[in-house]
């Protein structure tokens, strides 16, 4: 599902945030990123969904080359991958059901399968009697999984997460890793970029360790159904 | 059953676009439009700063407009006495009368033609002399010369014009003497020319400026809206959708302020302007102060909406990365 071969990626004049990456995360998996702050976890992230271009090396996501798109190309890929981050990037002049819906109006979609897809999505993150509130007066956990909401609604084969519980507390994360290990179960390869030691102990996951814009450990803390060996 | 399932685009691969289904144009468009609204619904405060900001601008470009059109009127007008007169020591017969008048009248750039003769010459002159007729007294209409006034057309009141005209009515056979006040006619043609410079210079000096301000005032509330357009990007907007409500918003915006300041112009004009003209004495012929005609305030709407519009346009290629 996503290959990364040789990828380098350097930020003007600085030292290069990636150096060299080779990973193959396969169909149906959870990955967790780790490293220190500043090891290059939010770069490969933004590698994945076209924020950003490798100076050098292939990112291929089901097979395409993304790193051949036309800037016109970019927002079809975004529309099989969600990303959620540790600061929700919600719309807080909106309400919770209109944050969930742009997703799907992107999509170009009418306005009643808009309003079924929306509601059920809502329902599934425990929040839908809160879907005419603006974002601003939600708990975090809350307008994370707003965040995850959007995120979902249109099924995405990828979803990734930026220190999505970076702003939770304890019970909030719990509830958000079962998000992500609901949507895993359903077939959503997911990659979580945290240093949450917690988060990825409760998760029992595939772990990539990343230093310095390197790759310096991978394991499989317990072999899952989905998982693929190194 | 599942009804949503179906508008996915099945796989990634080929990369076409999918038609946005359940829409028409007119779909799309109103789609578009209804969310231009909710978002100038939703962003009231920033909304009114850039309709003010563009009804100001607009007012100030209108009000320069408006002074300067009646100025140009006014002069205009001054320079119906760019007039050539053909003076003539006799009264003259019939049939040289028509002979000359169809002559000067072939002449290109006349643009009205009056003999004046002797008879009525007197008559001028004591209604110029009211109340000292006694001045008059014994003086006939034969001291007084006949004369053709010409007013030339307006495309030819300026100096160099002026005198070939004169030259050509010259070679006339039977005129000897014309009159037009050189010197007037030239000081009155730089005056002219001075004044329109100074009015396109001024004018677009207001211009500049107003551009300047009011594309700083739509980048200014299209960043302060940034997280939107990263938010649209990131479900997979493409750049048409994510610009096309901004852009209608932009065109919202500038014809909003274009006719707010039409209207305050209307007032202003009303209330204070309409009368000056009658102090001031700009123009001697109709006083008051004339309104802007009709196309000019066309042309401040399509002003209005152009800056709306390219202001948002220019302004969102910056925030947008898609």
């Amino acid at each position: 599902m996503i290959q990364l071969h040789n990828v380098s990626l350097t930020y003007q004049q600085d030292a290069s945030a990636l150096n060299n990456i080779n990973l193959k995360i396969g169909k149906g998996e959870f990955v967790f990123l780790t490293g220190p702050s500043g090891a290059g976890k939010t770069s490969l992230l933004r590698l994945l969904y076209g924020a950003l271009s490798p100076n050098s090396g292939q990112v291929l996501i089901d097979g395409q080359n993304i790193t051949r798109l036309l800037p016109s190309q970019i927002p079809l890929l975004r529309r099989s991958i969600g990303v959620v981050f540790q600061d929700f990037k919600l719309l807080h002049n909106r309400t919770v059901f209109e944050n969930v819906a742009i997703a799907l109006e992107v999509l170009g979609w009418g306005k009643s399968d808009i309003g079924k897809k929306t509601m059920h999505m809502l329902k599934q993150m425990g929040i839908e009697s809160k879907y005419n509130l603006v974002t601003q007066r939600l708990s975090g956990g809350e307008q994370q999984r707003v965040a995850l909401a959007r995120a979902l609604v249109n099924d995405p084969k990828i979803l990734l997460a930026d220190e999505p519980t970076g702003n939770l507390d304890e019970a909030n994360k719990n509830q958000i890793l079962a998000i992500f290990k609901e949507a895993n179960i359903r077939g959503t390869t997911v990659v979580v970029a945290t240093h949450d030691r917690r988060l990825i102990e409760q998760g029992h996951k595939r772990l990539v360790t990343l230093h310095k814009g390197e790759i310096v450990e991978q394991m499989e803390k317990e072999t899952t159904g989905n998982a693929q060996t190194l | 059953m599942n009804k949503w399932k179906k508008k996915q685009p099945e796989t990634l691969k080929p990369f076409k676009r999918p038609t946005l289904s359940g829409y028409g144009f007119g779909g799309k468009a109103g789609f578009f439009l209804s969310r231009a609204i909710t978002n100038i619904r939703q962003n009231v405060f920033v909304n009114v700063v850039t309709i003010g900001t563009i009804t100001l601008a607009l007012l100030i470009v209108s009000l320069f407009l408006l002074v300067f059109v009646n100025l140009e009127n006014a002069v205009e007008n001054w320079s119906e006495r760019v007039q050539v007169t053909v003076y003539f020591d006799k009264e003259l017969a019939a049939q040289e009368l028509t002979a000359l008048h169809g002559k000067i009248a072939a002449l290109s750039g006349v643009s009205r033609l009056t003999y004046v003769s002797r008879a009525e010459a007197l008559k001028r002159f004591k209604s110029r002399l009211r109340g000292q007729e006694t001045l008059l007294e014994g003086i006939r209409a034969e001291i007084l010369p006949a004369s053709f006034e010409i007013s030339l057309k307006r495309s030819q009141r300026d100096t160099v014009s002026v005198e070939s005209f004169v030259a050509q009515l010259k070679k006339i056979p039977g005129i000897t003497e014309v009159q037009y006040g050189e010197e007037w006619v030239r000081r009155f043609n730089s005056f002219l020319n001075f004044m329109r410079l100074l009015g396109a210079l001024l004018g677009g000096f207001l211009i500049v400026a107003v551009v300047f301000i009011v594309s700083n005032t739509i980048k200014l509330t299209i960043y302060s809206r940034r997280d939107e357009l990263e938010v649209m990007s990131l479900v997979g907007a493409t750049r048409f959708f994510i610009q096309a409500p901004f852009l209608l918003e932009g065109l919202i915006q500038g014809l909003a302020g274009a006719l707010l300041s039409i209207i305050l112009l209307f007032g202003l004009f009303e209330g204070f302007l309409h009368n000056a003209g009658n102090f001031l004495t700009f123009n001697p012929v109709s006083s008051g102060l004339g309104f802007l005609p009709l196309e000019y305030l066309a042309a401040l709407l399509l002003a209005g909406a152009a800056l709306g519009f390219i202001g948002s346009l220019t302004s969102l290629r910056r925030f947008i990365n898609v």
